[in-house]
Formats: C-alpha cells, sequence, structure tokens
C-alpha cells in the first residue's frame, strides 16, 4: 500500500523525527485519552517504563513492537484492567480510578483472547455482555452489531463451533456493543485468513471514519500502516519512536521499524 | 436496578452454561451417590444406626463434593480469557461474587437435596418431623458455604497450586457451619422439636451473612491487578 | 523507623524477654506453689496459657494490619502482618506441642478438643493457608492482597469458630484466670501468669520488630538488585 501524501520527501530513517517527539497537543474537550507517565511492574520485571499518549477523535494509533515490549500491558493499562503502578489514564476527562468503574463504558476491547464462552451461542454471548454493559436495547442492538461484521446467518450458533476468525469478528462485535470511545485491540489480524482480515479491515475504517479513537496492537506492518493516523513503536516498555502517520516512509518503514528498535534510530 | 440485573445476567449466564456442559452437576450427583455407596461399606452398621452418623456423613458429602463444583467456579472462565472481560465491564466486582456464589449456591443446594434423598433410599432414613426446617438448615449451611467457597476459589485458582489449595483455606472457616448444622440437622432427623434448633438456625444465618458481606467486600481485592 | 533501630529495638525487647523467659521458669519451678490435683505437671500452665493469648495477639495483629494493608496499601503494613504471622505460627506451635503434653499426663488424654486448644490449632492452619497463599502465585504483589484477604477472613470467622466450639463439647478444667467473677487463682499463681503474660509478649514483640527488620533489609536488597539488573 503506497504512503498517502509527502512521498520521496522521505527518504530514510536518518531523517525521521526525534524519538520522543512530543504528540501534538489537543484543546482538552478533544482528548479522548490521556495517559501520563505510565509505568506498570510485575514483582522485579518492569513491563512499561514510562509512556505518555494522548489522543483525540478518530485517530487511530498503531502500536508496533518486539514481543515482550510490553505492549499488551500498555494495552491492559489503557483498558484498566490493571493498575498502572506509576502514571495515570483518563478517558474522556474521567480517570480511570478503581472505585468509579463508569468509565469503563467507554472502553471497547478486543483481545487475541476472545472473551467468549465457546459453549453459549453468539447471540447469547453478546446478550450476557450487552446486560453487563447496562444496555436496555439488547433485541435491536445485536442483530445490528452481527450485521456489521457479518455474522447474521451464525447467531444460533455455539461459538466454539465457529471458524477463528468468525469468532475474531464475534470478539470485536462484542467490543463495539456499547459503542465506546476508546477501542483497543490486541493482535487482532493475528491467525485470520484473506476474508476474515477484510471483514476486520472494513469495520476498522469505519471506526476511524465514526470518529472513535482506536489503538491497535499489531505485528502486521501492512496492515498496521495501513490503518494507522499515529504510529508508536515500543520496545523495552517504552516507545522508542512516535509520530503521525505521514512522517512516515511505508517502503523503508521495515528498516526504520528494526533500527528504532535495536536502539540505532 | 442495573446492579440486580448484571448480577441476574451473571447467574443466569453461569446457569446457561451447567446446563449447557453439565459438568459440575453431573460430577456432584455422581459424587453424591458414589459417597453414600462407599460409606454404606465404611460403617458397621451393627455397630452404629445410620440414623445417628446420618447428619454428619449427609454434611460431610455435601463438603467434599460442594469443593468439587465450587473450586471449577472460575475454571469454566478460563477457557477464552472471558473473566478478564467481566471484570473490563462496568459490573461491580461485588455484583460479580453475588452473581458467582447464588449460581453455586443454586447448583449445590440441589446437589443437597439430593444427598439427603440418596441417604435416605440408600439408609432407610426418616425424614423427621419438619422437612422444611430441614431444607431451611440446609439452605443457610449451604449458602455460607459457597460464598467463603466462592472467595477462595477466587484465591486459589490465581495460585500454582489451584484447586487443591481450596480446602486448606476453607476448611478450618468451615467448623462453625459444620457444627451448628450438623447439630441442627440431626436433631431435626430424631423428630425433635423445631425449637431445639432456632439456635442453630440462628448462627447457621449468621454465618451465611458473615460470609457473603466478607465476600463481597473482598472479592475485588482478589480479582484487581 | 531506621533499620538499625527497628534491629536495636527487637533485639533488646528479645533479649529482655529470654532473660524473662529464664527467670519465669525459674520461678514456675522454685518458688510458684504446686496446684493440688494435678501436682508439678500442672507449672507448664506458664508457658502454655501465655503462648495462646501471644497467638491470638499474633493473628489479631495480622488481620488488622492486612486489612489496613489492602486499604492504604503501604507496603510496611504488609511486613507488619507477615511478621506478626510468622510470631504466631512460632508460638501456635507451642502451645499446640505445650497442650497435649500437659493433657496426657495432666488427664491422661493427648487431645480434649478443648476449645482454646481446638481454636488455637484451626488459627495455626489459617496462617498455613496465610503463607501457602503468598509463595504459590507468581506476582509477589498478589501473593501479598491473597494472604491479606486470607487474614481478614480468619479474623471475621473467629468469633464463630469460638461460639461454635465452645458450644459443641469440652473437658479441659473451667477457666481460672479470665471469668466474669474476677480470676480464682491463688495469689502466688495468678502473680507468676500475668508475669508470664508480660514475658511472652515482649519476647513476641521482640522476634516481630526482628523480622520485621529483616522483612525490610529484604525488600531493599530486591530494589536493589533490580536496579543493578535495569
Amino acid at each position: 500500500m503506497c504512503a498517502p501524501g509527502g512521498g520521496g520527501r522521505l527518504t530514510g530513517p536518518v531523517l525521521m523525527a526525534a524519538p520522543d517527539t512530543a504528540p501534538p497537543t489537543l484543546a482538552t474537550e478533544d482528548v479522548v485519552l490521556d495517559a501520563q507517565g505510565l509505568v506498570r511492574e510485575y514483582g522485579p520485571v518492569v513491563a512499561v517504563a514510562g509512556i505518555d499518549l494522548t489522543l483525540g477523535p478518530g485517530e487511530f494509533l498503531t502500536v508496533f513492537g518486539p514481543n515482550g515490549a510490553g505492549k499488551s500491558s500498555l494495552l491492559g493499562l489503557l483498558a484498566g484492567s490493571m493498575r498502572p503502578t506509576l502514571g495515570r489514564v483518563s478517558v474522556r476527562g474521567q480517570q480511570l480510578d478503581f472505585g468509579d468503574v463508569s468509565w469503563r463504558r467507554r472502553i471497547g476491547v478486543l483481545s487475541h483472547r476472545g472473551f467468549l464462552y465457546h459453549d453459549l451461542t453468539v447471540t447469547e454471548n453478546l446478550r450476557f455482555f450487552g446486560r453487563l454493559f447496562e444496555l436496555t436495547d439488547l433485541d435491536r442492538r445485536i442483530p445490528e452489531r452481527l450485521a456489521h461484521v457479518g455474522l447474521s446467518d451464525r447467531a444460533g450458533f455455539k461459538v466454539g463451533q465457529l471458524s477463528h476468525g468468525m469468532k475474531q469478528r464475534l470478539a470485536l462485535a462484542r467490543a463495539l456493543l456499547h459503542d465506546p470511545d476508546l477501542v483497543l485491540l490486541d493482535e487482532p489480524f493475528t491467525g485470520l485468513d484473506p476474508s476474515a482480515a477484510a471483514v476486520l479491515r472494513k469495520v476498522l475504517v469505519g471506526l476511524k471514519d465514526g470518529q472513535r479513537t482506536v489503538v491497535m496492537v499489531t505485528h502486521n506492518l501492512g496492515e498496521g500502516l495501513a490503518l494507522a493516523t499515529r504510529v508508536a513503536i515500543q520496545a523495552r516498555g517504552r516507545f522508542v519512536w512516535q509520530g503521525g502517520r505521514d512522517e512516515i516512509d511505508t517502503d523503508s518503514f521495515e528498516r526504520f521499524y528494526h533500527e528504532a528498535v535495536e536502539g540505532r534510530r | 436496578m442495573s446492579y440486580l440485573r448484571q448480577v441476574q445476567a451473571i447467574v443466569w449466564k453461569d446457569l446457561l452454561l451447567e446446563f449447557r456442559t453439565k459438568e459440575r452437576l453431573v460430577a456432584m450427583g455422581a459424587f453424591a451417590v458414589l459417597s453414600a455407596v462407599l460409606f454404606n461399606y465404611a460403617v458397621d452398621r451393627t455397630a452404629v444406626r445410620p440414623q445417628d452418623i446420618a447428619a454428619g456423613l449427609i454434611w460431610m458429602t455435601i463438603v467434599f463434593g460442594g469443593l468439587l463444583g465450587v473450586g471449577r467456579t472460575f475454571h469454566l472462565e478460563a477457557q477464552d480469557g472471558a473473566f478478564e472481560g467481566i471484570l473490563m465491564s462496568p459490573a461491580p466486582k461485588d455484583a460479580v461474587f453475588l452473581g458467582k456464589t447464588l449460581a453455586n449456591f443454586i447448583l449445590l443446594y440441589v446437589v443437597s437435596l439430593l444427598v439427603v434423598a440418596v441417604f435416605m433410599l440408600f439408609f432407610g432414613l426418616e425424614l423427621g418431623a419438619s422437612p422444611a426446617v430441614l431444607a431451611l438448615v440446609l439452605c443457610l449451611g449451604v449458602l455460607g458455604f459457597v460464598s467463603l467457597g466462592t472467595l477462595f476459589a477466587a484465591v486459589s485458582s490465581g495460585t500454582r497450586m489451584g484447586e487443591t489449595l481450596l480446602p486448606i483455606l476453607v476448611f478450618p472457616l468451615l467448623v462453625p457451619m459444620v457444627i451448628f448444622g450438623t447439630g441442627a440437622t440431626g436433631r431435626l432427623l430424631a423428630s425433635r422439636p423445631v425449637a431445639e434448633v432456632v439456635g442453630d438456625i440462628r448462627m447457621l444465618g449468621a454465618f451465611a451473612v458473615m460470609a457473603l458481606a466478607a465476600g463481597a467486600l473482598l472479592f475485588r481485592f482478589v480479582v484487581e491487578d | 523507623m531506621s533499620v538499625s533501630g527497628l534491629r536495636k529495638g527487637g533485639v533488646t525487647l528479645t533479649a529482655l524477654g529470654l532473660i524473662g523467659l529464664v527467670v519465669i521458669y525459674w520461678l514456675s519451678f522454685f518458688w510458684v506453689s504446686t496446684e493440688i490435683r494435678q501436682g508439678i505437671v500442672q507449672r507448664i500452665f506458664y508457658v502454655h496459657v501465655p503462648a495462646a493469648w501471644t497467638t491470638g495477639l499474633a493473628f489479631g495483629i495480622a488481620a488488622l494490619t492486612s486489612a489496613m494493608y489492602l486499604w492504604l496499601r503501604d507496603e510496611r503494613l504488609d511486613r507488619a502482618a507477615v511478621s506478626a504471622a510468622e510470631g504466631g505460627m512460632v508460638f501456635g506451635a507451642i502451645m499446640l506441642t505445650t497442650g497435649p503434653l500437659w493433657g496426657k499426663i495432666a488427664w491422661g488424654t493427648y487431645w480434649t478438643w478443648e476449645p482454646r486448644l481446638t481454636l488455637t490449632l484451626l488459627l495455626w492452619f489459617i496462617f498455613l493457608g496465610y503463607f501457602m497463599v503468598r509463595s504459590a502465585t507468581d506476582n509477589p504483589e498478589k501473593g501479598k492482597r491473597f494472604a491479606a484477604v486470607v487474614a481478614i477472613v480468619g479474623a471475621l470467622d473467629i468469633p464463630f469458630i469460638h461460639l461454635s466450639v465452645i458450644w459443641f463439647r469440652s473437658l479441659h478444667p473451667a477457666p481460672v484466670v479470665i471469668k466474669p467473677e474476677g480470676p480464682s487463682l491463688p495469689g502466688d499463681m495468678l502473680t507468676l501468669l500475668l508475669a508470664s503474660f508480660a514475658v511472652f509478649t515482649v519476647l513476641f514483640f521482640g522476634l516481630f520488630l526482628l523480622r520485621y527488620a529483616l522483612e525490610t533489609v529484604r525488600v531493599e536488597l530486591d530494589a536493589r538488585a533490580r536496579e543493578v539488573a535495569a
């Protein structure tokens, strides 16, 4: 996929922006996600070693990085599924603290683990999570979401009977069921065949158009770049590079990525 | 009211899953019957009348069988990491605890009635003059048990030892339930007047309330990360 | 409070406690009068009963600091809890070994399901659960939280356990000290017993402080090791 605009202007890593480029400042009303000084330790292991991140509506941040870089931990912190050792996260101005849980309605998470019950049907799974999210119009909402991800004809199937690609689509429907402001995706393209990937891509593009904010962690450089408006490279718990999608030259990105990860920028 | 609906959603989901797979119900039910069979051979019926020791045997069967079922509470969630999905929802952690406990209670209460029925069948046991009160005693005892069991099942499934840790954590705490439960049951089976078991019932009730409250308050500290 | 300060305090108290212990033992053999019904073996009373008291004290401290740890998340509270729990296991073990010994010699049976002995046995197992849960988790932070929950639920259950085992049965002689109408021990026995309580308490806090200091140093070492590795 070709890089939109700016092609040819930047020819190599040497001209890339410095690793600690500050993200563009947004007006407060426009901030969807604001994370400051995030650190996460598991006993002696430091998974996230200080990350700042600010995103507005319609922004799509793709985070690349090797295994062990702490990407999943970062998502866990942004999702509110784990407490930061240091630092704080706010979604639409509401700080993620563990007392008031209403901010959880603003976040939707797609993990490579699925969060689905194999012995329940597609509809039953969505109905269960819909009720946990205090949604009252499930009879209308569920068929809509299933149509959105192309699973309408599988509504009565048990999840265990679905293919991996279909399970992923269902997990996406589940993540989006409650219309979250912030959508977090952990390796969503892993293990998907091309047609399933195409459906996923279509839905994700739709999220951008609908002014939803997305943070996606992926190994798939192609898909990741295609969807991103902003890109970050995470290694050893930090963002070794962060910037807009238009600052990247698609063709040389792979080399740039490896150099950034190895610390040679 | 959305709180109650969230609790209800979890109870319904757990029961629906159990209905589909029948794993725990069959395991606990089979355990009940087979325990009674073993007891028949383990107890010398010429030396002891089953009626005299039935209360104790019934409660121990319920406790051991209950451990089987309650210990797996979080196992069914581990399958696809589904529990994380629940924790990331706006449902308060105490609602999650109450939902899981209630589902476990329904399961184990049914099993406890089965245990009594099995003992009646195998040992010619008679229910005594106040079966409704007996049902109440079972209800309160089982409620206290599943409350502690669910809380510590969450603890033990977060450790390397898993379900094997559950009895060690729970047995010391169950002493009051066993004492008051068997005391009341024994007397009811012997058709003693209900007035004699009122004290036991009060203690069982207080125990159940304590266990439920402790679980609801502390569950969030167990499942947070 | 600095580690060396804690250690000094701990060593002082422990030394005082040990000296006091020697004094108590000497007094219990050579000074206090012999109890009529049980004879010489009754002197174990001055070890057994204070050990029970210390176990209960330890448990109370462990449960209280555990609850505060969950609330305030201060590491020092967890350190206090684990120090108290260890002390509790030690003194509990003392109580549980002197009890049956006394029972066998004085009344012919090792175990009589006496309420306080039973309660201490169950307490000891709750402590065991506390340590098992602490060490069986891969994430030490989780282990501390789990252990705190064990301690708190244990404390909530104690009143129920206490009432239930008392209600059940008892072969132990009637409580001779803590009775509503006042202690019924003759003067010199009461004095020695109260002195024993004091000595055991001092000894417990001495060991507690030493253990707390040790834990503080261990945490410090862990943090330094991490810095070096990073």
